[in-house]
């Protein structure tokens, strides 16, 4: 069965480029949110089991959709793909439950070695 | 802007520009050993014309430095890179990077700061999209004596298309803020158009 | 790839500096334009650290730019203008330029091997030429601006900068309380002495006038041409009775001994009109100039050759004369 994913970027591009950075194996079906705030709303109203989240958004940034996830127990993985590479933004979303910080520009190879050791391909 | 870039040219260059800023901040921090609060960078296309005018007011009244770096890369990619500042907050980056005022110029520090932030945030961007840039060595157009639009009348009345991006560094105790502003030459903003579409059909 | 034997020579005939360290900056390697001007063999250098080969060279300064071409892997530059040269060399102008050293504009690359290591390489370019023309260029501007001063016949100075230093003397003696006074003189019955002997006569009387003046003043007064053969002393640091006693000299040096011109002698003599700063106000160099033309003018009522020193009440006789 195909896994509910989400991709949480106010960039068409940067959306675009997560998409086809997924391996072909990765079965999925995929919504696209372009802030914060419809990512909740999206997450809210239906099951979804990942999140390639990005941080810097208008609206709500992506530290905001990490801590209400928390906050109301949403059950689902968080991927944070994020131009903000520095060490300490890693600690920060790592310690609001993120799964994993991917680097922009997104590596495909990297991705595929972060889905696989989740047992998600 | 949309009258020159589609909105999905528009898009694609933000992006571009953000990734950019993420990888300048953590070279920045990892050199100024602090941590940098990235803060999304405003883009505007404006006509050179309009510039003068619009930092006129943000600058008239305190002391600003402006300094100049010219940029060259492959497919035609060239311009200049114009960063503005209060001296003020000069002062402050200055300490961080472990100058003290007497033994260094202050024109000298003032092309050092412009020129790291110019040239790791272009580098960030030239990465990005196959590029590799060479600088001009950076020259300070004007500072505490000399009127700040006035260099810049007499700098972007050669250029006809500026990428103007606000630029904010808020380090951990620290701010510092500054305007950078791409001036492009006609025909250079074509090749950016085309290494844009290029990038949007890759995806 | 097929022109990799032209990296070589061009890089060891280039007629500029390339130096790489790296990243404990220690010699990699110097081309020839550097090995030559700084009378070093890399053979001998290899491996030494830079501050050990090149021991003048601002060794912090130069460490912090190396620290930020490393760490942040971009260029860092240098400009003759801030800092007129990294290393010291001789130039290729030993015998047309004033400098000692070649001035420098400099880059700093960063470089990585095909291992990943790391090196920065330091270019330097000879900018001996800018740093020359810019050295004439400041000449020429000093003396423009010295003859932007000066009166082109009398060698006074102009009336536009005499009447500016007059001004900023008046601000300056209103600060610290100082006195200070005004002499203004004409040459008298000018126009006669042009007619009878000409303009270059007049001329030559004007000039010799000026350098009879000047051995009386201290360096610390200004002497300008105010017109024609109107001219203004600014004595500094002067009250009434000093400025009167200079005034004196001055008519007595102009009158005592004839101008020779064309071997025929000119008599001439000077009215002079003195007064003492009194006003106060951002006007004030303007009043003293007034009253000081009043005194000239009575000099020159009173008979011509003599000195009248401004007395208020005088001002009135004139306010009732017009």
């Amino acid at each position: 069965m195909a896994l509910p994913v989400l991709i949480c970027d106010d960039s068409l591009l940067a959306r675009k480029q997560v998409r086809k950075s997924l391996p072909e194996s990765f079965d999925a079906d995929i919504l696209t949110a372009g802030n914060g705030v419809e990512a909740l709303a999206i997450l809210r109203s239906q099951e979804i089991g990942l999140v390639f989240l990005d941080l810097t958004m208008p609206e709500l940034d992506g530290i905001g959709v990490l801590e209400a996830i928390k906050q109301d127990g949403l059950d689902c993985f968080v991927i944070v793909i994020s131009a903000d590479i520095q060490p300490e933004m890693q600690k920060r979303v790592t310690e609001l439950g993120a799964l994993a910080f991917v680097h922009k520009p997104v590596n495909p190879e990297k991705l595929v070695v972060i889905l696989k050791q989740y047992g998600l391909i | 802007m949309s009258t020159v870039f589609s909105e999905e040219q528009r898009d694609c260059l933000q992006e571009l520009i953000n990734v950019a800023m993420g990888l300048a901040s953590d070279k920045l921090a990892r050199f100024l050993n602090t941590f940098v609060h990235l803060q999304v960078p405003a883009i505007e296309l404006v006509n050179s014309a309009q510039i003068p005018a619009q930092f006129e007011a943000r600058y008239s009244n305190t002391e600003a430095a402006l300094v100049s770096q010219g940029f060259l890369g492959n497919d035609g990619l060239r311009g200049e890179a114009i960063v503005l500042y209060q001296l003020d907050n000069a002062h402050r980056i200055a300490a961080l990077l472990g100058y003290d005022t007497d033994s260094a110029s202050e024109l000298e520090m003032l092309t050092d700061i412009s020129s790291i932030l110019t040239t790791t945030f272009l580098n960030g961007l030239a990465d990005q999209i196959d590029n590799s840039l060479s600088y001009s060595a950076p020259r300070v157009l004007s500072s505490r004596q000399n009127n700040v639009s006035e260099a810049l009348q007499e700098t972007a009345f050669h250029w006809e298309l500026a990428l103007k991006v606000d630029i904010s560094y808020q380090l951990v105790d620290h701010s510092f803020n500054c305007d950078m502003l791409l001036l492009i030459p006609g025909e250079a903003v074509l090749n950016i158009q085309k290494i844009l579409e290029r990038i949007l059909e890759e995806y | 790839m097929s022109e990799d034997w032209l990296t070589g020579p061009v890089l060891e005939q280039l007629n500029s500096g390339v130096l790489v360290v790296d990243e404990q900056l220690q010699l990699v390697y110097l081309n020839s334009f550097l090995q030559r001007h700084s009378s070093v063999q890399l053979s001998d250098v290899k491996g030494k650290s830079l501050f050990q080969v090149f021991t003048d060279v601002p060794e912090a300064w130069l460490r912090r730019k190396f620290a930020s071409v490393l760490e942040l892997q971009s260029p860092s530059f240098s400009s003759w203008e801030q800092r007129q040269y990294i290393i010291k060399l001789p130039h290729l102008r030993p015998v047309t330029s004033s400098s000692q050293y070649m001035a420098q504009n400099c880059t700093m690359l960063p470089l990585k091997d095909p291992a990943g290591r790391r090196y920065v390489c330091l270019l330097i370019e000879d900018a001996t030429d800018a740093f020359v023309y810019q050295q004439h260029l400041q000449t020429t501007l000093q003396k423009l601006e010295l003859s932007n001063r000066i009166d082109g016949l009398t060698q006074a100075l102009n009336r536009r900068y005499w009447e500016e230093q007059l001004k900023l003397e008046v601000q300056r003696a209103q600060r610290y309380q100082q006195p200070l006074s005004l002499l203004l003189f004409d040459l008298d019955k000018f126009k006669q002495l042009n007619d009878q002997y000409g303009h270059l006569g007049g001329d030559c009387v004007l000039i010799e006038l000026t350098a009879r003046v000047r051995v009386l003043l201290r360096d610390t007064d200004w002497f300008g041409r105010y017109g024609g053969e109107e001219f203004g002393i600014v004595l500094t640091n002067t009250a009434l009775a000093g400025a009167l006693e200079v005034a004196e000299r001055v008519c007595l040096a102009v009158n005592s001994t004839a101008v020779t011109f064309h071997d025929q002698s000119i008599a001439t003599s000077v009215s002079i009109g003195v007064a003492q700063l009194d006003a106060v106000g951002d006007r004030a160099h303007e009043v003293l100039i007034g009253q000081a033309d009043i005194a000239l003018y009575n000099a020159k009522r009173d008979g011509r050759n003599r000195v009248v020193v401004f007395s208020a009440g005088e001002t009135e006789f004139l306010l009732k004369a017009n």
